[in-house]
């Protein structure tokens, strides 16, 4: 899987949901983005990325979008 | 079960709490005797995806913690499975004698967790520190008391409580990014504890987050030429004859909690030394007899001597004297 993949994936995986929502998704959006799914969702991309995050891009990590802003500027993953 | 490295981190991430959580939506999800009950610390205790899904099964008393032990009484007499939560020196302390009547007396089957355990409240301060509720309920007949080592060890003995016929209060600590103490999949069986190293010099017997720092501890004596044997005590309303007898056989013995040292493990340790015929000193590590400043958990550990280099230090100490 390239980068992109193993993101989406996470989404997919953590949350249930079908791609295309995936992309779509925020913070508290979907019942399954609560706040015990927030932690395995940034558990998921710590796994996928081989990465530990920083407590202040968890709290910032709400969406889909912003997600990838952050890994890809402060934990150099290119997509 | 543990299934992969992703669920043990997952769980690590969620921290003792949010492993509750998780694991009460879970079992909640195939059994409809399990009901949740909180005294107004819904979402601090992780229970809000359970309250979301299972509406009717999830009863906040408000900030009335007598009131939610007894209420639970009535529901476990009913037939239900209640876990009733809230920090643990009010589920200890606040609601002592609903405890003690119902869970010891009564002996109803009623799963207390006390959350935030030892120093885990941080700024909170000295009001909302959990140090003496295992002291308080191991003086409770009837009640198993589990005090899981890591956050997989906590979905474990969740389980374990779920199904246990008969009164548990169980001791959880730390925030999210707990430390791991075990990685792989492991059995879990109340009463009986876990042996992590092997050492014949020392034993050391720990309970709750400090076994991780214990282990840290022994890893570090061992390359002193100090070979310590660590315990996972995760129960302690009684300890595990084998971890006493194999303790015995080395030359030291050390009780580690995150806890005042009367009362607690070492306490517990103390007893069941007691009966044995000849035994190795015994040192009690925790929180001493006062209170002290206030601080992070992270501060107060330290300034405790119960962080790894703390521990460390002391059983150097100790040994050397």
């Amino acid at each position: 899987m390239n980068n992109s993949e193993k993101y989406l994936n996470a989404f997919v995986e953590t949350f249930g949901v079908d791609s295309e929502k995936a992309k779509t998704l925020k913070y508290q959006s979907v019942d399954s983005w609560d706040s015990v799914g927030h932690m395995t969702l940034i558990a998921a991309l710590e796994d996928a990325f081989d990465i530990m995050m920083d407590t202040d891009d968890i709290i910032d990590l709400s969406s889909y979008e912003k997600g990838m802003e952050i890994l890809a500027k402060k934990y150099d993953v290119e997509f | 079960m543990a299934k992969s490295k992703l669920e043990v981190n997952t769980l690590s991430m969620l921290g003792q709490r949010g492993t509750l959580g998780l694991t009460l939506a879970q079992l909640g999800a195939t059994d409809s005797k399990i009901i949740a009950l909180s005294a107004d610390l819904r979402t601090t205790s992780g229970l809000d995806r359970f309250a979301k899904a299972y509406p009717e099964r999830f009863i906040n008393t408000g900030i009335a913690e007598q009131d939610m032990v007894g209420i639970a009484a009535g529901l476990a007499n009913s037939g239900y499975i209640p876990f009733a939560t809230s920090f643990a020196n009010f589920s200890a302390m606040r609601a002592n004698e609903f405890v003690r009547h119902f869970m010891s007396y009564m002996n109803e089957n009623i799963k207390l967790v006390g959350m935030g355990a030892g120093f885990a409240m941080g700024m909170f301060g000295n009001t909302h520190y959990g140090l003496e509720d295992i002291g308080v309920i191991r003086s409770f007949p009837n009640i198993t008391i589990l005090s899981p080592a890591d956050c997989l060890e906590t979905k474990k003995a969740i389980i374990a409580a779920a199904r246990y016929p008969g009164p548990v209060y169980l001791r959880l600590y730390g925030g999210s990014r707990q430390p791991i103490v075990y990685k792989d999949d492991f059995e879990f069986k109340i009463g009986k504890a876990n042996r992590l190293t092997e050492g014949s010099d020392i034993a050391i017997l720990a309970t709750g987050g400090v076994v991780y720092d214990s282990l840290v501890a022994a890893k570090s004596l061992n390359e002193k030429g100090i070979h310590a044997q660590v315990w996972d005590v995760h129960t302690l309303n009684s300890i595990d004859n084998e971890a006493i007898n194999e303790a015995c056989k080395t030359k030291m013995i050390f009780t580690i909690e995150e806890h005042r040292i009367n009362g607690g493990l070492g306490s517990a340790v103390a007893e069941a030394l007691s009966e044995v015929s000849c035994s190795p000193i015994l040192h009690r590590l925790g929180v001493p007899m006062h209170f002290s400043k206030a601080g992070s958990n992270k501060y107060c550990l330290h300034s405790f001597g119960l962080d790894s280099a703390g521990i460390e230090e002391s059983i150097k100490k100790y040994i050397n004297d």
